[in-house]
């Protein structure tokens, strides 16, 4: 074996890749040769500190429940549903447990009217396109990163760029001090009128709170939808719909925030 | 050269391209198909994210590819020979290559192309400095700088701990380009990482 060969060889040796016979080989011209011994020692050296030291990127574990949800029973139906379709059935156990199209969605509508006779105040179609609506918008600004079309921390920024835009002004707390950041705001089309969607942080979750006109005052709701929170609240003349995958209570505690800023804004 | 790895390998550049049926097996219902899906292939979704992100080099574009992979692979499950993990890998770096033509064209050149690499090169020859002092941060930059023909080799071989052959899968190259780009790979790496620490003075052991 020339030194050349041996040389080429190197990284299929050190990778197991090589034969037999040709490794028998190899290291016999090891043997022979110093300087190519320590080349191979160096190599492995190489392939170890890429094995320790190189990051693996895991997949968060939200991306592989969200592209579950998102795997149609129907193959052939492909992504001709809406992408929210697929975060709207319940959590994952009973939805793992059979053909979960159908029982999902029969479990979906008697849980929607229980919820809404519960409440006992909106109609149901309309909630429910609500709901839809506030989710699909979420979601799409998530997939997409375009959280929201101005980019400010200031509510004296956000408030006036989207009154400016719509046929009412939007309440618009600073809740930094609550460690709920600001980040901006965007306008959106839910329930069949343009509304405001102010865009909070906290950590790495994004918040989304819709806000429009209603005349109705209404108590706070709580509603978790394939692990996305919402909490809907109706207060000074406005309806609010927040939605994250923020934790229920954190949630909870900006719904709380905001209603209390609400009468001062 | 000889490699214990069968050469007559048979490229499925695109499993989806060539296995554009539909026929599930006779008495699966659209859910035991999913559920066989989830079991055989989710498995491997950290690997599939994984080189998407060292494809990308971007935790958003990474998941933006995965998941359009992903739902392109249970598009195609019927398609699935053998082991779903180079499988699966095959379909996401194809995402990942047609995700980077269409919005960052500069780094898939040298992708289509391997018989450069087939020359044979004294450059890539084992002269490569003790590795045992790399720095982390410098050895992951150090990654991500290199081409991505080679990065993806790399990856695949010590990341994901894949054979010749199921590397050559992926890429859709020949075994010998595969050995020849892992060769390259790891000398550029030392080089760039000698680079990085003699720019920034730490000591690393020739």
């Amino acid at each position: 074996m020339t030194n050349d060969e041996a040389n080429r060889l190197l990284h299929a040796y050190i990778d197991g890749e090589l034969d037999p016979a040709k490794t028998l080989e190899l290291e016999a011209h090891l043997a022979d040769h110093p300087s190519l011994r320590a080349a191979c020692g160096q190599l492995r050296e190489m392939s170890e500190a890429v094995r320790l030291k190189a990051d693996y990127h895991g997949a968060p574990a939200w991306l592989e429940e969200r592209i579950r949800a998102a795997i149609p029973a129907d193959p052939k139906a492909g992504p001709a549903r809406p992408a929210w379709w697929g975060w709207l059935r319940p959590a994952g156990s009973l939805a793992a447990a059979a053909d979960w199209l159908r029982p999902a969605a029969s479990f979906a509508a008697v849980a929607l009217v229980t919820w809404v006779v519960a409440l006992g105040v909106m109609r149901p179609g309309e909630d429910e396109r609500i709901t839809q609506d506030v989710l699909a918008s979420h979601v799409r600004a998530t997939l997409g990163s375009r959280y929201y079309d101005v980019a400010s921390s200031d509510q004296h920024t956000v408030k006036p760029w989207l009154s400016a835009r719509l046929a009412f002004s939007p309440p618009v707390a600073d809740l930094s001090a609550s460690d709920f950041d600001l980040v901006g705001g965007r306008l959106d089309y839910i329930g069949a009128q343009p509304v405001a969607v102010l865009v909070y942080k906290r950590r790495q979750h994004v918040i989304d709170v819709f806000v429009w006109p209603v005349e109705a005052q209404k108590a706070e709701q709580t509603l978790t939808r394939d692990g996305f929170n919402i909490e809907r609240f109706a207060k000074n003349g406005m309806a609010f719909w927040l939605v994250s995958d923020l934790a229920r209570n954190e949630l909870n505690d900006l719904a709380r925030l905001l209603a209390e800023r609400s009468a001062a804004l | 050269m000889t490699l214990a790895a069968d050469f007559a390998l048979q490229h499925e550049t695109d499993p989806a391209s060539l296995h554009d049926t539909d026929s599930a097996p006779p008495h699966e219902t659209l859910s035991e198909r999913k559920r066989r899906f989830e079991q055989l292939v989710l498995p491997h979704f950290d690997a599939a994210y994984n080189l998407a992100r060292w494809l990308t080099r971007n935790d958003q574009d990474a998941r933006d590819v995965v998941q359009e992979a992903v739902l392109r692979a249970y598009r195609f499950f019927d398609g699935l020979r053998g082991e779903a993990k180079p499988w699966l890998l095959t379909i996401v770096r194809n995402s990942c290559l047609t995700w980077l033509a269409a919005n960052r064209p500069a780094e898939t050149v040298g992708f289509e192309d391997g018989a450069v690499e087939l020359l044979p090169s004294d450059e890539d020859g084992p002269e490569i400095q003790a590795a045992r002092n790399f720095d982390r941060r410098m050895l992951n930059e150090a990654i991500a700088g290199l081409p991505a023909q080679f990065r993806e080799v790399l990856i695949l071989r010590e990341l994901e701990d894949l054979s010749y052959k199921d590397i050559a899968r992926i890429a859709d190259v020949p075994i010998g380009t595969v050995m020849s780009r892992l060769a390259r790979a790891r000398r550029l790496l030392a080089e760039s990482v000698r680079n990085a620490s003699s720019i920034s003075g730490t000591q690393v052991p020739k």
